[in-house]
């Protein structure tokens, strides 16, 4: 029987499995309720955020920014979920709809609290699972609450900054 | 102090200019030139106005124009306010807080003709709507304009008047006309919309009884009452440590009944799963609907976005 508190031992599993992902779309919006618009480039600093983006720290203009959070300055989003949304709920959702700043490939974000990997330059280390919420029902008018719980993306902090492009590696950090 | 939740869009007044006889059309934008929330032709939003009132306006720019809100209000000296505050105290450069917009006109697939009735000022959401049309070509359409004697919007409506796209009926001269022969017959390609006064509504409503409902569309200047569930039931919140008893009305979540009582709830996804708004309870019978409590966490909490109650009093651990 898998001896599921060995949390040591299975991140070493995971570890030494591997996986390697890649950015593919990137959106911020300096405000809350704003669309998010799409990006190329981002910019990450480290123990803040994302330049121009409503979760900058020191920023606070985000839906939730009354309610600081230092784990919320850069969030991720899988590819895979769009596809899911697609094909089990038949709901169309694209990337600059899900409200998270990053959408990759290829990258298990639910196996990744706790850790660290490395986006592009930035160092990030993950600090919970995002969880869906009525405000995004409420700007996207799709019905996305329940297709979205238990993967709804992945909150971090930024260890090291550095600049995020579209088609960068997403990649384990040792 | 405590930081508080951001509740409304934030715009800037980017242009305030006269549109007829005590019209006024209000350009709203972001900040920083941003795209605003995205909007359907002849959609609504609610503006909160410096002295507090909110007051819903229809958007009279079309979706593709995406970087600002343009509302056209007519002053009403004997009004509620709104538009009087919007008038006298309003000027370019002032912050005003939004909601994202709601309704206006859902363009489907197989509706090839539209066919507008708009009384007065009412004529707003349809002149979005027209000039989406207009632009996107996905149908043809008419506006039937009904006015007294002066046309609201004459320099924005101009041009579609020329092209016969939108027809004037002055009053003063023979009357409302009647509208039966405005939007023809009935049919699936078809979709005809209202927006004017009461009576004009009325009228309206008598001319497509035999209509399907999904091809006629009503805009009003009074929001109808809301929906509620048959089944809610209005009951009391009391908090027991303060004392206090809170009315919360048949539909309304306990949660914004709180609030409206100005108890300060941590929220977050207002759906029954965070945890954000977990509280005690100490009597009643209440109804849980969300889904992280076990059975026994139920027996001393509930999750206030969600929970309702099963009998007149709740007694909360607040």
């Amino acid at each position: 029987m898998l001896d599921t508190t060995n949390r040591a031992g299975l991140a070493q599993g995971a570890t030494q499995l591997g996986w390697t992902g890649m950015v593919r779309f990137l959106h911020l919006t300096p405000r809350a309720f704003l669309p998010m618009r799409a990006a190329e480039t981002i910019t990450l600093v480290a123990g803040r955020g994302i330049e121009g983006d409503r979760y900058m720290i020191g920023n606070e203009e985000g839906f939730y920014s009354h309610k600081p959070e230092e784990g919320r300055q850069v969030t991720l989003f899988e590819l895979e979920t769009l596809v899911a949304l697609k094909r089990d709920a038949g709901i169309e959702l694209g990337p600059e709809e899900h409200r998270r700043n990053v959408t990759v490939e290829g990258v298990p974000l639910n196996h990744l609290v706790g850790r660290r990997f490395w986006l592009g330059e930035a160092l990030l280390e993950a600090t919970r699972l995002s969880v869906p919420c009525r405000h995004i029902e409420e700007i996207t008018g799709k019905a996305i609450f329940d297709p979205l719980i238990n993967r709804s993306g992945l909150n971090c902090k930024i260890l090291q900054g550095g600049i995020v492009r579209v088609g960068d590696a997403v990649r384990n950090a040792a | 102090m405590k930081a508080r939740p951001i509740t409304t869009v934030k715009t800037i007044v980017t242009d305030v200019k006269e549109a007829g006889a005590g019209i006024k059309l209000f350009s709203l934008a972001d900040p920083d030139q941003w795209e605003l929330p995205p909007f359907r032709p002849g959609a609504h939003i609610d503006l909160h106005l410096p002295n507090g009132l909110v007051r819903t306006y229809s958007l009279c720019n079309e979706p593709a124009d995406n970087k600002r809100y343009v509302i056209a209000v007519k002053r009403e000296p004997g009004g509620r306010g709104g538009s009087r505050a919007l008038h006298d105290e309003v000027a370019i450069g002032d912050v005003l807080g939004v909601s994202l917009p709601r309704g206006g006109l859902d363009i489907v697939p197989g509706i090839v003709r539209y066919v507008f009735v708009a009384g007065g000022i009412g004529v707003t959401p349809f002149l979005s709507m027209a000039r989406h049309l207009e632009q996107t070509k996905q149908a043809d359409f008419t506006l039937h304009l009904i006015v007294r004697e002066e046309v609201p919007l004459a320099a924005e409506l101009g041009s579609l008047i020329e092209q016969g796209r939108v027809v004037v009926h002055r009053t003063f001269l023979s009357g409302r006309p009647d509208l039966a022969p405005l939007i023809g017959k009935s049919g699936s390609e078809t979709k005809v919309a209202c927006c004017g006064p009461e009576s004009m509504i009325d009228d309206f409503e008598r001319v497509t009884t035999t209509w399907p409902a999904a091809n006629v569309h009503i805009e009003r200047f009074v929001a109808p009452p809301p929906v509620i569930d048959p089944d809610a039931k209005p009951f009391t919140v009391s908090l027991a440590r303060t004392g206090t008893d809170i009315q919360v009305r048949a539909g309304q979540t306990m949660l914004a009944a709180l609030q409206a009582g100005g108890v300060d709830i941590a929220t977050s996804c207002c759906g029954g799963i965070c945890g954000a708004c977990k509280v005690g309870w100490i009597e009643g019978k209440p109804i849980h609907r969300d889904r992280i409590l076990s059975p026994y966490e139920r027996e001393r909490y509930l999750m206030v976005c969600v929970a309702g109650s099963d009998a007149d009093r709740l007694v909360l651990d607040l």
